[in-house]
């Protein structure tokens, strides 16, 4: 215990004496993890609103559905009203912290038409008390409103298609699909909106109407899909999970986000693989930064190490007063890492940062749209991720030099000038 | 039987090395008795250092054995020897090697550090040596403040330190002017007179081959020649 105490010990004297070069190997090692810290939270903020923004917009962050529709997309693969009051009571019992909000929708792909023209539409029927706070497409407004309770024969759609068809607030449009019972049938309504969420495939061919207007016109009574949003994506596997137990008997199909949005979950995927080869990028830099100051200052003091030797420290001792510099100097750039990257992180957490300026047109990509403001989440698992790697590096760069001092001839060292 | 501090038998030295081997040491049988001052003369080449290295355990003998005490060198493991080192040996390098992050007190005291020796204990242990060998008032100065033989003297404090068997002095006055070198010579000598310290030195310097007690030649890796008594 003396023994290890006293290379302790030793080990900060060393680091005391190169202090300059210890203070630079720290701070590289600081601002690489920082930089890191930082990263990560830009990077979870900006999957998280990808993910908000996709999954609002889609199929939530768990749906229910019936078998094989989320393929067929027919309303042949219906959710019966049963199953549909089955799916919300298991959404009422998710195990989350806040209760979810939960939508119940009835999708069919039909055609929009006016005297302009006509054009293919993905017409889904809302709640529109329930739908505003899930999908938020009443936020993206351009012209009139969103869909209200009471609201019967009415449409809320694109701009794209409003452009499409030349219609405007107020105009008549006539929608046409196939029923439940197989047969083509036609609803017209009256356009009360129309909005730009800046995806052309949304503002040129999804369109809102009344959930009970869909139903009366389609002869459904259930739903095509009953969806929940949560309060974040990593809640996703627990609800599905639970709810998949729940209604196992029910014969109702439960899918998280990555299965109902695989495009989203994809282009998240992608963008995680391109954060990774940046972070393995900063910690090869980190690495080298260790490797370096600690193997020069092996080189530099391979007389002393000799002489450590002849005074009576073992080779492996020798080594680990070395590893032992390597294990400090990580801890001190470690700790400064943390707090600076958690300082940089919490002077934009509150407003994100702007890159309006930056991104000159609405940039989508994977079904969604690219919002401007990079807004950091602080997730601890990879917060601990990111330190854990930057110690696992510090630790293990200092192995080399700490071997390469512990194998060191010392009757060849001390006569090192 | 008289009471060894060090002996070997028929020790060798051979470097591998293109196009032939070299033969630093060939066929060393030395023994040194506790409390003698021995001097190690000999033209450079001639196996002085590595002699030295045998005897202190920095260096693997090729053939041959090395007793420190009673105790056989040659088939212990690293981390034995390095115990051996710490309790048996002491070191005085021609460069003084001191440790620049330590202060002249710090370095005197390593070795009992290491020893596990309670701070009280060495810090008085190394006050009283550095009252007899010239130090006192410079326990708080790092080796660069220090001069040659003052870092020279801390470094023969550090090696007698621990009441080591044997101490291995590779040319400590190489580095030295002659008075320095005198002074350090007197410390030595007061140490081996007063303390009973062994000491083995490596030398080119006739002061040292003049005080010292046993003087032994050596040519090529072989001892020639011995001589020892007054006068020799």
């Amino acid at each position: 215990m003396v023994r290890f105490g006293t290379l302790w010990w030793l080990a900060l004297r060393n680091l005391g004496r190169e202090l300059r070069r210890s203070t630079l190997t720290a701070l590289a090692m600081a601002f690489g993890l920082a930089l890191l810290i930082v990263s990560r939270t830009l990077s979870d903020g900006a999957h998280e609103d990808w993910i908000d923004t996709g999954v609002r917009l889609g199929a939530g962050h768990v749906t229910f559905n019936a078998p094989g529709y989320r393929d067929s997309e027919s309303l042949d693969d219906r959710l019966t009203s049963v199953q549909v009051d089955a799916s919300l009571a298991a959404a009422a019992d998710a195990p989350v912290p806040t209760p979810p909000v939960t939508t119940v929708r009835v999708s069919t792909r039909g055609l929009a038409s006016s005297p302009d023209g006509a054009v293919p539409a993905w017409i889904v029927g809302v709640e529109p008390d329930s739908e505003i706070e899930f999908s938020r497409l009443g936020e993206h407004v351009v012209d009139g409103r969103y869909l209200q309770p009471g609201d019967r024969l009415h449409a809320f759609i694109g701009e794209g298609m409003a452009v499409r068809l030349g219609l405007r607030t107020g105009s008549r449009m006539v929608l046409t699909a196939q029923s439940a019972a197989g047969d083509i049938e036609g609803q017209l309504v009256r356009v009360v909106g129309t909005y730009r969420t800046g995806l052309e495939a949304l503002d040129q061919g999804l369109i809102h109407l009344p959930l009970a207007t869909a139903r009366e016109w389609l002869g459904v009574e259930g739903a095509t899909s009953v969806s929940l949003l949560l309060s974040h994506s990593s809640l996703t596997d627990g609800v599905q999970g639970q709810a998949e137990r729940e209604l196992a008997d029910s014969g109702v199909e439960v899918a998280g986000w990555p299965q109902s949005s695989p495009d989203l979950y994809a282009a998240v995927k992608i963008d995680d693989g391109g954060d990774w080869a940046f972070h393995l990028i900063l910690f090869a830099i980190v690495t080298l930064a260790i490797l370096n100051a600690i193997f020069m200052s092996v080189l530099h003091r391979k007389r002393e190490i000799g002489l450590l030797r002849a005074l009576g420290l073992s080779s492996a001792e020798t080594g680990l007063v070395v590893y032992v510099e390597g294990v400090m100097l990580t801890a001190v750039s470690g700790v400064a890492g943390v707090a600076l990257g958690l300082a940089v992180v919490w002077l934009f957490l509150r407003d994100g940062i702007d890159l309006t300026d930056l991104m000159p047109s609405e940039i989508t990509f994977g079904g969604i749209v690219f919002n401007p403001v990079m807004q950091p989440v602080i997730e601890l698992k990879h917060l601990v991720q990111s330190v854990f790697f930057t110690v696992a590096i510090g630790l293990s760069a200092s192995l080399y030099p700490a071997w390469e001092a512990a194998r060191l001839d010392p009757a060849e060292s001390v006569k090192v000038e | 039987m008289p009471e060894y501090a060090v002996r070997t038998e028929d020790l060798w030295k051979i470097y591998p090395q293109e196009p032939r081997p070299v033969e630093a040491v060939r066929g060393v049988d030395l023994e040194v008795r506790a409390g003698e001052f021995v001097a190690m003369a000999g033209p450079s080449g001639s196996g002085k250092t590595t002699v030295l290295n045998l005897l202190g355990g920095l260096t693997r003998p090729t053939r041959g054995k090395v007793w420190i005490r009673d105790r056989e060198l040659s088939a212990l493991p690293d981390k034995v020897l390095a115990a051996v080192r710490l309790t048996h040996i002491g070191f005085v390098f021609q460069s003084y090697n001191l440790l620049p992050v330590l202060s002249a007190l710090e370095n005197a005291e390593f070795t009992l550090l290491l020893q596990g020796m309670p701070v009280r204990e060495r810090r008085e242990r190394v006050r009283r040596l550095f009252r007899e060998i010239g130090l006192e008032g410079l326990e708080d100065r790092k080796p660069p403040k220090l001069s040659g033989g003052q870092q020279q003297r801390v470094a023969v404090a550090r090696a007698v330190l621990g009441d080591p068997a044997l101490v291995l002095a590779d040319e400590p006055t190489a580095n030295l002017d002659s008075s320095t070198a005198d002074a350090l010579l007197d410390v030595m000598e007061h140490l081996n007179r007063e303390k009973g310290t062994t000491f083995v030195f490596s030398t080119h310097d006739p002061r040292v081959m003049e005080r010292a007690g046993r003087l032994i030649r050596l040519v090529d890796g072989r001892i020639e020649g011995e001589a020892s008594g007054a006068g020799w």
